[in-house]
């Protein structure tokens, strides 16, 4: 091994506490056995978690917390919780820890308060419904009540620039904060240079496969796919209407009948049996608390959950209205959906748990990046 | 079989009562009885010593065990003022208006005349019933008639009825005629002025802690198991692992098995496997001098006299101690082990360190049946199940009643000069209420010649007492 230059880290005594705010666990218990390392199944010779993890907190050794991308490569098996010793609970804390970097990445302060107070939780869905609201009963076309005419009361193409102007602020919001992860687990790291081809080579290899099919869940769990397949139809049924939503809005939005069998309408269904299918599991899991994952649910968990399924159930009933010529019915539903929707998007993905989609998946690229530093791209 | 009341007689009365007959409470039972008090030790086991007799050496002198427990076993059952009971069991204790106990026994048939076995062993010989030794813990058989133990204090055979086939061979082989299948179990009553409790611990089962799989690897033994194998009544006369019978050449110490583990249920340290795991290791080193023997440990605790150079002293002779909890076990080819730990004063990473045999060092657990048979007053336990003690730090053997004191590690547990002092404290204590509190005087046989001694010499205690001295 090579001489290791001591380097002095600012204790931040109060980072237990921090932490321990965030999520339900006791990692003070912890006596350092390394049981909850040895156990875990990501554990390959190379992976320092969760134990040196709490070391550092325990230390209050906050920036080296901040440096590791370990973190997001846990994807909460609880094998560590169920063996550890001390029932420190050392899975509870990397979930607590995920939450504390979430607040951490994000500078502009709202992902801390979403984190640590309920009612700014209240405020931010309140708020962000008001400003939809405002919109809609500013902007909103006709109201023809003979049938039903949604992209008359909702004239696509404003629909349609509204998505694309909250993409755009948010992917910007998100990849600040992906940009400080970067800053943090990497650029702070002293080590090697590596090669700007590396950095793009690297991206190619891991940022596409893990972004679209979220493997990594299934070295966690050896022969047991159930957790990683819930989570894909999750996303698969989000990422379908999300193609809708911003690709295919002219024509899913239309004063016209298609066919209950048309393309657009099977690709409809298909989103939607997806989208409530991948809840289904976390839904049941936090209410039943059937494993350690699901065992403590911070309240941001559930607001996460909750509001997916109210903006699922209303574009359901959308249609289902729409269908049933019900003209009233379908353009308050309406509202109400684009309502949730833009709280759901706004809150939850720059800066709270749906940011995990960007930081789960630039984790194992910056993770390794930070090991070529380390060891030099020889290996 | 009995109907369970008691003989017609008046109960027979002793100073105290001492129930189990290990270090602690054999140690307790002399100096009572060298003090001049009428004891009745009770033991429910076929044979007294306890666990102390089954042990290799002791640490941190590496003195033989035998040497330290056979003193005692000889002392008490050859003392004028102690009255030993083995395969008995201590059923009620009733606290009487006067104060004193009334305490009922029950004496399990033995189906062997004590008076008549000589411990011959031709019962043994005859007998074509083999099961595991208990004594051995499982390492080697025994005969269903069997002398419990090679060193075991009374060497008389014990018939044991739940694998008995009834073929009578025994009692045909039998040269003394000790053979009587007629016994019954006995039921009686004695008055004991106070009791002193001695009941010691239960070892961890080890088969709890799933993950070092032991029970299903033949290669993952128990402490005790080792300690057997390198004692001087060992199975084999040699060590050697119990898949293949080969000589291990690698051998690893897991540290706390059922020690600090909540998810055994048991947070608490257990003292004496830090120590026991050492003087092993320097056996197995004089036993196997090209075996590597490594220690898996979260903190050694060396906490008493001499400790601490025995550590250094293991270290030195080429233990390797390696930080970190054994987290799982896994077998390989040909019943090798493969020990998962965390690299845990270096980088932090999983580490995979095989070996040929796995001893896990099993914790102390509490032996907490005795507070059930208290039926008019509560003997308090810990949270743990450990007898509670009045008072830790001012009165450390006494108990939540007045009368019953507590030795060994039945309050806890404790390594065997600890035992044996917290024997001779508790003795003090219980001496001090009978003759203080209840204002009894001691109604054993007053040795004189011991009195005489003991004033020209150190101490009277612990010599032998002549029988005809009264």
């Amino acid at each position: 091994m090579a001489a290791v230059t001591p380097t002095i880290h600012r204790s931040n005594p109060g980072l237990m506490k921090e932490i321990q705010g965030l999520g339900a666990f006791d990692v003070s218990a912890c006596y350092s056995c390394g049981t909850c390392t040895s156990v875990c199944p990501l554990s390959d010779g190379k992976t320092i978690f969760p134990r040196k993890l709490i070391t550092y907190v325990q230390l209050g050794l906050e920036d080296k917390l901040l440096q590791s991308a370990d973190p997001w490569l846990c994807y909460y098996c609880g094998e560590c919780t169920d063996s550890c010793p001390r029932k420190a609970d050392p899975a509870g804390f990397m979930m607590a820890t995920r939450r504390w970097l979430t607040t951490k990445y994000d500078f502009t302060g709202i992902s801390k308060a979403l984190y640590r107070s309920h009612v700014a939780d209240w405020i931010g869905i309140a708020l962000l419904s008001f400003i939809a609201a405002l919109f809609i009963y500013l902007l909103h076309g006709p109201i023809v009540t003979s049938t039903v005419a949604l992209a008359t009361f909702a004239p696509v193409d404003i629909v349609e620039t509204g998505d694309i102007v909250i993409l755009g602020v948010l992917s910007a919001f998100l990849l600040v904060n992906v940009f400080r992860m970067y800053y943090y687990t990497v650029y702070t790291k002293t080590g090697k240079e590596i090669a700007f081809t590396t950095y793009l080579k690297e991206l190619f290899i891991q940022l596409p496969i893990n972004f679209l099919t979220q493997y990594k869940i299934r070295s966690c769990t050896p022969g047991d796919n159930r957790d990683w397949f819930s989570h894909w139809t999750r996303f698969a049924g989000y990422a379908l209407l999300f193609v809708l939503a911003v690709f295919l809005m002219y024509e899913w939005q239309t004063d016209q009948f298609y066919p209950l069998w048309s393309p657009i309408m099977l690709i409809q269904y298909v989103a939607a049996g997806l989208f409530f299918f991948g809840l289904s599991a976390p839904l049941y899991g936090r209410i039943k608390k059937t494993k350690n994952m699901y065992k403590y649910s911070h309240a941001t968990d559930w607001m996460f959950l909750l509001m997916l399924l109210a903006t699922g159930v209303t574009g359901v009933l959308i249609v289902i209205f729409r269908y049933a010529l019900l003209p009233w019915d379908t353009y308050i539903i309406y509202s109400v959906h684009l309502m949730l929707v833009t709280s759901l998007l706004v809150l939850e993905v720059p800066f709270a748990k749906w940011s995990h989609m960007a930081y789960r998946t630039f984790a194992p690229y910056f993770a390794r990046l930070a090991e070529l530093k380390e060891v030099g791209e020889a290996v | 079989m009995t109907d369970g009341t008691p003989s017609s007689p008046p109960p027979e009365r002793y100073d105290v009562l001492v129930v189990g007959a290990g270090i602690a409470g054999m140690e307790a039972s002399i100096t009572l009885g060298d003090a001049g008090f009428k004891t009745l030790l009770v033991e429910r086991e076929p044979t007294i010593g306890g666990k102390v007799l089954l042990l290799s050496k002791v640490f941190p002198t590496l003195d033989c065990a035998s040497c330290i427990s056979g003193t005692k076993t000889s002392r008490v059952s050859h003392h004028p003022n102690i009255d030993m009971r083995t395969y008995t069991e201590v059923e009620a204790i009733r606290r009487e208006p006067d104060g004193s106990f009334l305490v009922r026994l029950r004496e399990k048939p033995r189906y062997v005349d004590m008076a008549t076995c000589t411990g011959c062993g031709d019962c043994e010989k005859a007998c074509p019933i083999i099961v595991p030794k208990e004594n051995d813990f499982g390492l080697r058989g025994r005969k269903s008639i069997y002398i419990p133990f090679d060193t075991g204090v009374p060497k008389k055979a014990v018939l044991d009825m739940k694998n008995c086939i009834y073929c009578m061979a025994c009692e045909r082989a039998c040269p003394a005629d000790a053979i009587d299948f007629l016994q019954v179990e006995k039921v009686r009553e004695v008055r004991v002025g106070a009791v002193l409790l001695s009941t010691g611990f239960n070892l961890f089962p080890a088969e709890k802690k799933t993950a070092y799989h032991y029970g299903e690897y033949p290669n993952v033994v128990t402490a005790m198991q080792m300690d057997r194998l390198v004692g001087p009544t060992r199975p084999y006369n040699s060590v050697m692992r119990l898949s293949d019978g080969k000589e291990p050449a690698n051998i690893a110490y897991a540290l706390c098995t059922g020690s600090r583990d909540l998810t055994v249920g048991n947070p608490r340290c257990s003292q004496v496997c830090c120590m026991y795991s050492m003087k092993q290791a320097q056996l197995l080193m004089g036993i196997l001098p090209t075996a590597d023997i490594t220690l898996y440990y979260m903190d050694i605790r060396a906490y008493g006299k001499g400790f601490e150079e025995f550590y250094q002293q293991t270290k030195a002779m080429g233990v390797k101690f390696v930080r970190g909890r054994v987290a799982k076990i896994e077998e390989t080819s040909g019943n090798d082990l493969r020990v998962y730990h965390e690299d845990t004063e270096g980088r932090g990473v999983l580490v995979k360190s095989d070996h040929d045999l796995v001893v896990l060092s099993i914790g102390l657990l509490p032996n907490p049946g005795i507070a059930t048979i208290f039926t008019n007053e509560t003997l308090e336990l810990d949270e743990m199940g450990w007898i509670k003690m009045r008072n830790e730090t001012q009165s450390p053997s006494m108990t939540s009643i007045d009368g019953v004191f507590v030795a060994g590690c039945a309050s806890g547990p404790k390594d065997i000069p600890d035992s044996i002092a917290e024997a001779s404290s508790a003795v003090s204590q219980c001496i001090a209420y009978l003759t203080q509190m209840r204002g009894l005087a001691p109604s054993g046989v007053v040795p004189e010649q011991t009195r005489q001694e003991s004033n020209g010499e150190a101490s009277g205690l612990h010599r032998e007492v002549p029988v005809e001295a009264k």
